[in-house]
């Protein structure tokens, strides 16, 4: 288990981290989602203790590994934190054989030399790498670097482990066969985990739990159905390619909640308690559906507007298309929909979605 | 339009003069060195071998440049890795003064010396105190040639450690308390080839070093005379032996050269 109290830091006057608050479950793996630069690798090398925050307390399995208590100051070193960490780039040492890399930690630990060998094989079978021993890193494919890498952070097992975009260092085709062997050994080795990225889809395959990072703190955090759902800020649903809408509900009509857009009505689940706000609205853009005409039925609960097609972006099976209802809506419709239906840029079409579909949460006016 | 005649002749022709001035800067550099080597019969290079005076001024060089390379190694390796991983007020100044000696005519930097280190000079009271007087002497010549020459190791070593990849560094930082460790097992292995290289290199310069020496330490036989200043004085009085000497040094100059280049292509698990 980890937990983060409110830790800031900054560098030459610039904050990265602004009182950020995060827990990590035991034996969890949890992703740090966020756009480069927004101090996922900070928090990272914090919690490593190869960088010391300005001020806030960083615990361990419920020690205090950094920061201070009762006026003491305590701040371990990185080997002191039973933390294992895979880094970006590939670290291994280049002047060192495979098994030697492996060994490094259990090495340094003054083991016996017998223990070191016995360790350093089951480590190496454990990635699948055992007759790789005597190579050298530069004989190594990407993915087999990082395992060897993961390996190696293991060998004086850690209770909590860090990677920080390990798939980076991966060649582009191999990535995705690379994640799923990253999770299948993740898994095995019930441990708890922070995992690093940028990139949506491999924060979905890796964990169940995603942070979302932005401004210095955690935006949001919870499990990953719940943050494409209801994103609870702005900024992560435009991070998460999700429709965001300014409006302000007005009242609740036929147990639905109306919200005035630029003077277009949108009908969502009754929360009279937003009556009266500055609101945003998120939808996901699959679960928008158009059609040519008007004809397709509209229930009760349901938002349905016309609307004109901006732009299309044609993606392998997909394509992504903006329509302006009076507000921007970016939609996600395959290929053979758009050939059926014979649409095309600059057409008028009608978009519609279900009240439930939508995520409403007041506007924060603090940003 | 000009046609691809006459398009490919002037290729041709400005590719020819280019040739020609390539040609042109080999011939100045290699044909003076060429020269030298003219100068000598290859009968007489065994008789020249054993020539006392030589001999004595290769034992005097191969002794203080390679004291004055493991002085430098000793005070700017860790100099050169303090100033590559720290930062600190005033560090570009400090990296511009400790560069300096490469850039200083030697003329200067053996009026420097005097200056800090003859009996009438800032430090001389002290070396007084001890009756002892620096010009003229043997250690004065290593003084004179550390001086010049350390600087290439410094500035070699400073760049091994600095191009070193951080999370390399930080891999060893994670699976051991010890700085000792990660440095004599990680940090050094790694920065290595650049240490050797600036080793060689300083070496190279301090077996050079003329004018430095001959200010400072004067020209004395067998105690301040290395190569280079007997190659001067028998430019007069044996020019064969004189001959035979620049000879050996453009050898040794020659082979550093050679040796640095093949270390820095030098790469792990290469082929075998």
């Amino acid at each position: 288990m980890i937990q983060i109290d409110s830790v800031t830091k900054s560098f030459s006057e610039k904050n990265v981290l602004n009182n950020l608050n995060l827990e990590v479950k035991d034996k969890e793996i949890l992703s740090l989602l966020g756009p480069n630069g927004c101090g996922k690798t900070t928090l990272l090398n914090i919690l490593s203790g190869l960088t010391k925050q300005n001020s806030g307390n960083i615990y361990i399995n419920n020690v205090l590994v950094s920061g201070k208590t009762n006026a003491k100051k305590v701040h371990l070193k990185p080997s002191e934190r039973k933390v294992g960490y895979v880094f970006q780039t590939v670290s291994l040492f280049p002047h060192m054989r495979v098994k030697d890399n492996v060994a490094y930690g259990l090495k340094a630990m003054h083991l016996p030399r017998q223990e070191v060998k016995k360790r350093t094989e089951s480590l190496l079978d454990f990635v699948g790498l055992r007759e790789y021993a005597k190579f050298y890193p530069t004989q190594l494919s990407g993915g087999q670097k990082q395992r060897i890498a993961l390996a190696r952070s293991l060998a004086t097992e850690p209770q909590v482990l860090l990677l920080d975009e390990p798939v980076s260092a991966v060649d582009p085709q191999l990535r995705e066969s690379f994640r799923l062997e990253l999770k299948n050994y993740l898994q095995a080795l019930k441990i708890t985990a922070v995992y690093v990225t940028h990139n949506l889809s491999e924060a979905f395959i890796m964990s169940d739990r995603i942070a979302v990072m932005g401004n210095g703190r955690i935006e949001q955090i919870g499990v990953r159905g719940e943050i494409f759902d209801k994103p609870s800020s702005d900024y992560v649903a435009k991070f998460l390619g999700i429709n965001t809408i300014k409006g302000k509900a007005i009242k609740i009509g036929a147990g639905l909640l109306e919200i005035n857009v630029n003077d277009v009505i949108l009908h969502a689940s009754a929360r009279p308690i937003l009556v009266g706000k500055n609101v945003i609205v998120t939808i996901k853009p699959e679960d928008i559906s158009i059609s040519k005409s008007i004809s397709h039925p509209i229930n009760d609960e349901g938002n349905s507007f016309a609307g004109i097609i901006t732009e299309m972006v044609q993606m392998r099976s997909t394509a992504q298309i903006t329509v302006d209802s009076g507000f921007l809506l970016k939609t996600r419709i395959s290929l053979s929909t758009i050939k059926d239906l014979g649409i095309n840029l600059g057409d008028k079409i009608y978009v519609y979605f279900n009240a439930d579909a939508l995520n409403v949460f007041e506007e924060n006016n603090s940003e | 339009m000009k046609s691809a005649f006459a398009k490919s002749l002037s290729d041709k022709i400005i590719i020819a003069i280019l040739i020609l001035i390539v040609l042109t800067y080999f011939l100045f550099v290699v044909l003076p060195i060429m020269a030298v080597f003219l100068r000598i019969e290859p009968s007489q290079v065994n008789a020249q071998l054993h020539n006392a005076a030589i001999i004595e001024a290769i034992k005097l060089s191969l002794f203080t440049a390679g004291t004055a390379t493991l002085i430098a190694l000793v005070l700017a390796v860790p100099t050169a890795y303090f100033m590559a991983t720290r930062n600190f007020h005033g560090k570009a100044v400090l990296d511009t003064l400790i560069d300096l000696p490469i850039v200083l005519p030697p003329a200067v930097a053996g009026v420097a010396l005097l200056y800090a280190f003859a009996p009438r000079g800032l430090l001389g009271p002290i070396f007084n105190h001890f009756g002892y007087i620096l010009p003229g002497s043997t250690i004065a010549v290593i003084i004179a040639e550390t001086f010049v020459a350390s600087p290439f190791l410094l500035r070699s070593a400073k760049t091994g450690f600095e191009s070193m990849d951080r999370d390399v560094i930080n891999s060893a930082k994670m699976l051991t308390d010890s700085r000792l460790r990660v440095f004599f097992t990680v940090t050094l292995p790694l920065s290595l080839r650049a240490i050797i290289s600036g080793a060689m290199m300083t070496w190279a310069r301090a077996l050079g070093e003329f004018g430095a020496t001959l200010m400072f330490a004067g020209n004395l036989p067998g105690v301040t005379q290395t190569m280079p200043l007997a190659i001067y004085v028998f430019l007069y009085s044996d020019p064969l032996a004189g001959v035979m000497l620049s000879i050996i040094l453009i050898a040794i100059a020659f082979a550093v050269l050679i040796t640095v280049k093949l270390l820095e292509q030098k790469r792990y698990g290469a082929k075998k």
